[in-house]
């Protein structure tokens, strides 16, 4: 097979942060891959899925990050050099296996991919994941740039399997989406893979045999912070009094601002890629060299809380500068606040340009694309529970059902969360709670909410949102997609018989296009008690379009501008609607023949797309 | 040390804005030049905002902050006008001048500023500045996606952007699917006859 990421060494292409650790694990010779989708992670493993017949690796989507890092340390304790992918909240799904595997550890060797989101740009909070490898003892790389990125997703490989210890690669959203040069190695033939040999006082961690682990850990660890105290990926470099010392993307902020600001010969740097543990000689010697000290890192002072200890230890007399107005906790760090607190240190003034600023524009949220079910939905809940219902929502794109018109999300808290804190508000409140679920969140997590739900006598209505796709994070397979979509790949699980067999007392499906059929059914299940579920079936319109090629044939029109087309606008608010002056319009392009306005109001009418 | 320019690029989720960055940017480092790009997109596939900067000459980040920005591509004039704080004084702005409205505009709750306003906000600041209907372009050149590159081949023979249109009309044969290179070479063509035609204001 033919594609730039299988290229000789010596080629260099452009490559995307994600793309670069893909090329990294193939050059360390990736056996096995599993991983759960999620923004910045998820070009990962979707290249590689697009790589799959170059037959170098195994790779699955696993239904959550609990299960994609156990398969994988079972692939890895089966001997395969194995990588596991996920976005930062994912890692909180897997903790539970991770913080044992690093007592027993994985012959094989397993990288696990944290993809970290300071800022939230798509997630649901900014938690900093470099406390894993704290929490959970296992060495931590830290890239900042496309080529880093490569590089040591091809060195953590390679660590994780001579140590047959789990190391953590860690990155941000800026790595993950930056672009930038990156020059290949050799591609690695697929790693031996390293025969299992039956050994329970190490594999089967009971009380005893933890005990006995714990230590071995904490050497490793020791013996970690030897190999961080040589790695190429920790450098000094310059020649001053004041020192910085940075990971991560600050890396790439600090070098930035030491270029436009002239400031190269103004301090000593000292840059840390191998972040965990900490080389602490080298730091110590560093801050020996140094009068002042300014630690760069997002997210939690951790680097800065260990200098402070090392410091104390040492009785270094040296000046610390780490967390504090502009660099703070929160968001992302950048060039211009790093330049201000390094001109604090350095006595520089510094004249950070600002723009011109504009008056109030309207704001472009993201909205549920024209066509799509989860807003017939919505507006089908909206009409039968109106205001009475609270409304408990989940991840996926249907958490865009918060924006009013349709306001249809009062709660949520993480992945499949809306089943189980659902029953718990229902409970406590006594109001009816109406539980919104796509299909990916409901393998994900949904099924033990729901299982939890009918245990305990649960009062609540579960809506299954089943467009047939992951959509949120990019349409990745799980279980609900069709058998034709998914192929030879995987198998594909019947919602409805699984709901069923759960012992939930009322199941209904419908399709999500269906006004009727939705509101009769939902005036049903609000006239009853006990644990209920609504299947909402409808293909997610990108989806239907780019994979199941469906055509869009009719297109929407408005045949009488009046009342009733404008309290569609108001209340549905398709996107493909626009206000104008004639009254209400829809754009043709955006349409997508969902036929559910005109279900809503006699002012609009269908048409074959492309007639006038 | 090559010359250093900082290009920032914004317009709406699925018009394509990512897709000509990309190819830029390829384009940018096969002519040997330092180079790194960046994106951010939160929900972007949903109608959002999509921004991404291209930052030449040296740069190791991908981030840049307000009124840094050397050139503006503009690939809708409400966002062009958002990003517009981005943009040094003196920098050089190239915008479409076709709406995609946003939620409230469409639900009649908020207006769209309208062009002569954004033209004026954009001479406060931009030393140059052109304006096209890339839509229009693009519909013209075969696809309405194709007006990216119309923009893109714009900014390119306006000479502020060191790729020539022999290197534009090279990265998009290697590069673009096959399919797609025709009626993308129609649209530099376009693009460039559009500079020459449309008086910078
Ligand atoms: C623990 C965790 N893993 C992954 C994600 C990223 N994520 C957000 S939504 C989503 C998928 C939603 O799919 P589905 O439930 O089918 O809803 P859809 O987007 O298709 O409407 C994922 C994987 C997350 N937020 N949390
Ligand atoms: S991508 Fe699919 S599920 Fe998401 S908003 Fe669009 S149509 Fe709906
Ligand atoms: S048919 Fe109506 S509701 Fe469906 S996408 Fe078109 S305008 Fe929107």
């Amino acid at each position: 097979m033919n594609h730039p990421l299988l290229g000789q060494a010596g080629e260099r292409h452009l490559l995307l942060g994600n793309e670069a650790i893909v090329r990294g694990a193939l050059e360390a010779g990736v056996n096995m891959v599993a991983c759960y989708p999620g923004t910045p992670s998820s070009e990962v493993p979707d290249t590689l899925n697009k790589l799959r017949a170059c037959q170098r690796f195994t790779l699955e989507y696993s239904v959550n990050e609990k299960v994609a890092l156990e398969v994988g340390g079972g692939a890895a304790l089966a001997g395969a050099l194995t990588l596991v992918t996920m976005k930062h909240v994912g890692v909180n799904v897997a903790a539970d296996p991770l913080l044992t595997m690093t007592y027993t550890g994985l012959p094989g060797g397993l990288v696990l991919l944290s993809a970290d989101d300071p800022g939230c740009h798509a997630s649901q909070n900014e938690q900093d994941n470099r406390y894993y490898a704290r929490f959970a003892s296992m060495p931590c790389f830290e890239p900042a740039n496309p080529q880093e990125a490569k590089d040591m997703t091809k060195a953590a490989l390679l660590l994780a399997r001579e140590t047959q210890q789990p190391v953590l690669l860690r990155t941000t959203t800026r790595i993950n989406h930056m672009r930038g040069p990156v020059t290949f190695g050799p591609l690695g033939e697929p790693a031996p893979i390293v025969p299992f040999s039956r050994n329970v006082r190490r594999f089967v961690p009971v009380p005893a045999t933890a005990r006995a682990r714990h230590p071995m850990l904490l050497q490793h660890m020791e013996d970690m912070r030897v190999i961080a105290e040589k790695s190429p990926f920790n450098t000094t470099a310059g020649n001053a009094k004041v020192g910085v010392i940075a990971s991560g993307v600050s890396r790439a902020y600090l070098h930035d601002v030491l270029m436009a600001h002239g400031w190269e010969g103004k301090v000593r740097v000292l840059e840390l890629g191998m972040t965990w543990p900490l080389p602490e000689q080298k730091i110590e010697l560093f801050m020996r060299s140094v009068h002042a000290l300014l630690v760069l890192e997002e997210g939690e002072p951790l680097v800065e809380a260990e200098l402070r200890c090392l410091a104390q230890k040492q009785g270094l007399p040296l000046a610390i500068h780490g967390k504090h107005d502009p660099l703070t906790r929160l968001g992302e760090y950048s060039t211009t606040k790093i330049a201000e607190a390094l001109g604090a240190i350095l006595d520089e003034k510094v004249e950070n340009a600002c723009g011109l600023h504009c008056e109030e524009l309207p704001q472009r949220p993201p909205n549920l694309c024209a066509g799509c079910a989860h807003r017939s939905a919505f507006y089908a809940v909206r009409q039968i529970f109106g205001d009475d219902a609270m409304y408990s929502s989940d991840i996926g794109c249907y958490t865009l059902g918060v924006l009013p018109p349709l306001s249809g999300a009062d709660f949520a808290f993480c992945m499949g969360s809306s089943i189980s804190s659902g029953s718990g508000f229902a409970h406590v409140s006594g109001k009816p709670v109406v539980a919104f679920i796509g299909d990916s969140t409901f393998f994900h997590s949904g099924l033990t909410g729901l299982a939890n739900a009918v245990f305990n006598r649960h009062n609540l209505l579960v809506v299954i949102l089943d467009n047939g796709t992951t959509a949120m994070t990019g349409h990745q397979p799980n279980p609900g997609v069709s058998a034709e979509v998914l192929g030879e790949q995987a198998a594909h699980l019947d919602i409805e018989a699984i709901v069923k067999s759960m012992g939930v007392a009322r199941v209904e499906k419908v399709r999500g296009y269906n006004q009727k059929a939705l509101q009769r059914t939902l005036e049903e299940l609000k006239g009853q008690n006990g644990v209920r579920v609504l299947l909402v079936e409808e293909p997610c319109v990108l989806f239907a379009r780019r994979t199941l090629k469906k055509a869009r044939t009719q297109v929407a029109f408005v045949a009488e501008q009046g009342e009733a087309a404008e309290k569609c606008l108001a209340t549905f608010a398709c996107q493909a609607f626009c206000k104008n002056a004639e009254g209400v319009a829809v754009d043709e392009e955006l349409c997508a023949g969902c036929m559910v306005c005109m279900q809503l109001s006699p002012a609009f009418k269908a048409r074959k797309r492309g007639t006038e | 040390m090559s010359q250093k320019l900082r290009i920032y690029l914004t317009g709406v989720g699925g018009q394509g804005t990512l897709t000509a960055t990309t190819l830029l940017t390829r384009i940018i480092l096969d002519q040997n030049l330092p180079v790194v790009a960046g994106e951010i997109h939160g929900m972007a596939q949903r109608g959002g905002v999509v921004e991404s900067t291209i930052l030449i000459g040296g740069w190791q980040s991908p981030s840049i902050q307000l009124g840094e920005v050397d050139i503006l591509l503009g690939f809708e004039p409400l966002e062009t006008l958002r990003g517009l704080a981005y943009l040094r004084t003196g920098g050089a702005v190239f915008s479409s001048t076709e709406f995609t409205p946003p939620p409230s505009v469409s639900a009649g709750k908020a207006v769209l500023p309208p062009m002569e306003s954004i033209q004026k906000s954009v001479a406060e600041v931009a030393e140059k500045a052109w304006f096209f209907p890339i839509k229009t372009i693009g519909l013209q050149a075969g696809s309405q996606q194709s007006g990216n590159t119309a923009l893109i081949a714009a900014a390119c023979a306006s000479g502020l952007i060191p790729v020539s249109i022999e290197a534009l009309e090279a990265g998009i044969r290697k590069y673009m699917p096959a399919k797609l290179v025709e009626v993308n070479l129609k649209a530099v063509a376009l693009g460039v006859e559009a500079l020459h035609t449309t008086g910078k204001h």
